[in-house]
């Protein structure tokens, strides 16, 4: 390197900055505030504007669809009493499902075995006196 | 928010040689005013950025680098606009009295506003702040050896451009 050429250069005093940028540079500084709720959300929806417009519009579409639509036909409030015949019907016919059923799961199910013979004073007459 | 006396003293003491780094890389005056305006807005809103900072000069070097950086790739677009602005430089270094010295200084800049902005940033912050490569390497985020040797390529452009003046201005 060349010192002298570096000193040189050195010697060349760059410009002042202007007094008059002072004044307004340290006003829009001591305006400038801690960034609001708006404006972070504004910084963060800045970059795709119409993208996040649309998501908003298909929302509200939505909205609107959900609050102004018919109301269902409620199914399984019906208008007719349930009789005492309609709810023996049906008792009866969900015991003979159960049975059904339960044939079904189980079917080689061993009969059930012979009850073992009862004491003598229990069996009947008839057997003693035989 | 930091208070208008401590963004007033911080002004007083480096705007001066922030103002001269942004007006070297950008040359361009009104980007230069932005970007030092931006600084200073950057500081009052976030004053919790010099915490801890143990060289003031060095990190407002540095943050204004950054912002610079950016204002030149954003304004990539607005490039043509420079190149019309060129034929009428940006005053970098004061007027001289003497002719000799005169001319020697807008050469001088002119040969810089050569030079690619990394190796101008690297120069500027060699000649002008006097910083270490140890410094320049820290204030814009690149090894110490791009540092130098960043230093090295720019001021053998410089010397190459400015031989012919410069010998006779010796």
């Amino acid at each position: 390197m060349n010192p002298d050429f570096e000193k040189q250069l050195q010697r060349q005093p760059i410009r002042q900055i202007p007094r008059e940028w002072r004044a307004p540079i340290l006003d829009a500084a001591s305006r400038s505030e801690p960034p609001s709720l708006v404006a972070v959300v504004r910084e963060w929806l800045w970059p795709h504007p119409r993208a996040w417009a649309g998501l908003a519009a298909a929302w509200v579409v939505i909205f609107l669809l959900q609050f102004t639509a018919p109301e269902p036909p409620r199914v399984a409030r019906s208008s007719t009493p349930v009789t005492i015949q309609t709810m023996a019907t049906l008792r009866e016919q969900s015991l003979r499902m159960a049975q059904l059923l339960g044939q079904w799961d189980n079917p080689a199910a061993p009969a059930a075995a012979p009850a073992p013979p009862k004491p003598r004073s229990e069996r009947p007459r008839q057997q003693i006196a035989a | 928010m930091a208070s208008t006396r401590d963004i007033g003293r911080l002004y007083d003491d480096h705007a001066a040689a922030v103002f001269a780094f942004l007006a070297n890389l950008l040359r361009h005056e009104a980007d230069t005013r932005d970007v030092l305006q931006e600084l200073f807005v950057k500081l009052a809103r976030r004053p919790a950025l010099l915490d801890g900072v143990r060289e003031e000069r060095a990190f407002l070097l540095r943050l204004s680098h950054n912002l610079a950086i950016d204002l030149i790739r954003r304004s990539g677009s607005r490039d043509h606009r420079h190149e019309q602005l060129s034929a009428e430089p940006m005053p970098l270094f004061a007027p001289s009295a003497n002719p000799d010295e005169q001319i020697f200084r807008e050469k001088l800049a002119e040969a810089l506003g050569e030079l690619p902005p990394d190796q101008r940033a690297v120069v500027h912050l060699k000649l002008w702040e006097k910083l270490t490569f140890e410094a320049i390497a820290q204030t814009l985020e690149i090894p110490l050896n791009t540092a130098a040797s960043r230093y090295r390529y720019g001021l053998d452009k410089l010397r190459d451009r400015l031989r012919p003046i410069y010998d006779e201005f010796k």
